[in-house]
């Protein structure tokens, strides 16, 4: 099975980093691959989530993920806050920085969503343009998570995974590949979350995430609230058959459960892991 | 989905202000649709030419996903920093404050952290309110309190610097407060409205009295004091620069003669204990000469 283009390892698997696991972590330092910290969480403070931070990139492998670079917004890019997240990645020694496929906001105002983007010509080449500034200022490979979106615009000339993967190819950017993402817009958007997976770039896919969500009837919200459901392990399966092992790493974000609840989520990947390289070997 | 025959898109920076304006709207999908900073960029019965129904939501339903969200969203930032005020409002008041106060003070930062930092100025200059000095005071504290948790972390002064300073420089010597330090002067006392929220017991009613206090850190969790007048008005003048000597001296005369020089002194011993100071500048005038022991 192939790796990535930029040789970003294959972590193993790994969970989000969330206060409420602080002390159970630096207690217990629980054997698992890796932590994911969410990079806004860690600018502007010079308190204890630092402290506690610092003692954990000692321990184990970091990965950064924001959410609030807002690469397809029409505002100009924020190199103050762009000069912080590198500062951070060169603190904890951060092996790759993501963010998502979105905007977040315009007029110097923050909506604090994921906003999807027309699939268009002039949006791809608007987003090219930014993601290649941002990894020249970075100096380092940006990695973009594909996101879940709950509506499409009517002028979409391409497909959310044509996009996607034209916005990994033409910027060179690494690609955060998320599975229920796929899954979420897939039953939103009416499409099968295959031809998305079996479409994407594989040697750009740096990392997956793996979450739980929220079924509305009419549309699934994606909440990181509960476990991953089967039919989201299944495309998981199918998309290791597709791309190959990667660093893979668990978000529950709401109703955050004891850490062990959310470890033992993530290690079940590990027995996807097992069946697809017994049927790639 | 393959899009053979896309409608003509409106301009990238129209759309993104559009939908931002939609979002952002206090009322219904329907109210925010209509709004003139919405309906100016795309007109309410062309929506299907920017939205796309789906197989179960037209198109303002789906565009309603998101704009439901965002209170949702800025009601959670909110109740983390002011749990308290939170707990005393209740749920649909305080969400009915949210729904104000990101009207006048959107978020303009790309952390949610600080979406809070205006909010006892809007309680104290928004439209009048039950409470209204009370809930200003309440959320002056809980901001002072994340205010601290937040601040760069600077060492507090330690023994071998004390000993440094000559006995006759002490009078001179100015301290710089550690930069996790708050000092507030209310109207109400708010201490067992922070303890209601933490445990989860019914608020009390607000009660009106001079209140002093002081908050900070030890050890990356932030502290409180509740202070006296008197020891207010002397740590305001310490952490705004006036010599121990003087500061001391105008304290002791306000006090009385029974409980000068000692009260003052505790103070003082339990302030630089509890690390409030993390530098101390020996004064021009002292014989030992002028000079900063830092930290």
């Amino acid at each position: 099975m192939a790796g990535n283009r930029w040789g970003f390892p294959d972590l193993g698997l790994g969970v989000g980093l969330r206060t409420t696991h602080y002390s159970h972590i630096l207690s217990q330092q629980p054997k698992i691959g890796f932590f994911e910290v969410l990079t806004e969480n860690y600018l502007d403070t010079g308190g204890r989530p630092l402290f506690i931070l610092d003692q954990i990139a000692e321990r184990y492998p970091l990965v950064m993920h924001g959410v609030s670079l807002s690469i397809g917004s029409t505002d100009p890019l924020d190199f103050d806050y762009l000069g912080k997240v590198k500062e951070l990645a060169r603190r904890t020694r951060a092996l790759w920085v993501s963010d998502h496929v979105c905007w977040t906001g315009v007029l110097g105002r923050n909506t604090h969503d994921l906003l999807p983007l027309p699939y268009t010509e002039a949006s791809l080449r608007h987003t090219v343009q930014r993601v290649r500034a941002v990894q020249e200022f970075l100096e380092r490979p940006l990695v973009l998570e594909n996101p879940s979106t709950y509506l499409e615009f009517t002028p979409n000339a391409m497909t959310e995974w044509e996009f996607v993967g034209r916005l990994a190819e033409e910027s060179d950017c690494g690609l955060l590949f998320d599975v229920n993402n796929v899954y979420v817009s897939g039953f939103n958007h009416g499409y099968d979350p295959r031809a998305y997976i079996d479409a994407i770039p594989a040697d750009r896919v740096c990392q997956y995430h793996l979450a739980g969500h929220t079924h509305k009837g009419t549309h699934i919200l994606d909440t990181h609230s509960d476990h991953v459901v089967d039919p989201v392990w299944e495309l998981f399966g199918h998309t290791i058959r597709h791309v190959g092992l990667r660093a893979t790493l668990l978000e529950w974000d709401a109703n955050i459960p004891a850490f062990e609840v959310v470890h033992a989520e993530v290690q079940k990947a590990q027995a996807w892991r097992d069946q697809e390289v017994t049927r790639a070997a | 989905m393959p899009h053979e025959t896309p409608a003509a898109a409106p301009p990238l920076d129209r759309l993104q202000r559009w939908m931002q304006a939609v979002i952002v709207h206090p009322g219904t999908i329907g109210e925010a649709l209509v709004a003139a900073e919405a309906a100016n960029d795309v007109a309410p019965e062309r929506l299907e030419e920017v939205v796309r129904p789906s197989w179960s939501l037209t198109a303002a339903e789906r565009v309603d996903v998101y704009h439901g969200m965002y209170l949702l969203r800025m009601t959670e930032a909110l109740e983390s920093d002011y749990p308290a005020l939170r707990h005393f409002l209740g749920a649909e008041a305080f969400e009915d404050l949210v729904r104000e106060y990101v009207q006048a003070y959107p978020s303009r930062s790309y952390t949610l952290n600080r979406l809070g930092d205006h909010l006892p100025r809007f309680l104290a200059e928004g439209p009048a309110r039950p409470n209204g000095e009370f809930l200003h005071d309440l959320a002056q504290a809980e901001l002072a309190i994340t205010q601290v948790f937040d601040e760069e972390e600077s060492p507090p002064v330690d023994g071998e610097s004390l000993r440094a300073v000559p006995p006759k420089g002490w009078g001179t010597v100015s301290l710089r407060p550690t930069r996790a330090l708050r000092l507030l002067n209310l109207r109400y006392g708010v201490f067992g409205h922070l303890d209601a929220a933490k445990h989860d017991r019914p608020a009390p009613r607000p009660r009106r009295r001079a209140t002093f206090l002081a908050f900070y850190r030890r050890a990356y969790s932030v502290m409180r004091l509740e202070l006296g007048r008197q020891e207010h008005a002397l740590l305001s003048a310490l952490t705004s620069g006036v010599p121990l000597g003087e500061a001391l001296a105008r304290s002791a005369r306000e006090m009385k003669e029974s409980k000068r020089e000692q009260a003052v002194f505790r103070c003082f011993r339990t302030w630089l204990a509890e690390g409030l100071f993390s530098a101390i500048e020996v004064g021009e005038s002292s014989s030992a000469g002028g000079g900063q022991v830092d930290h």
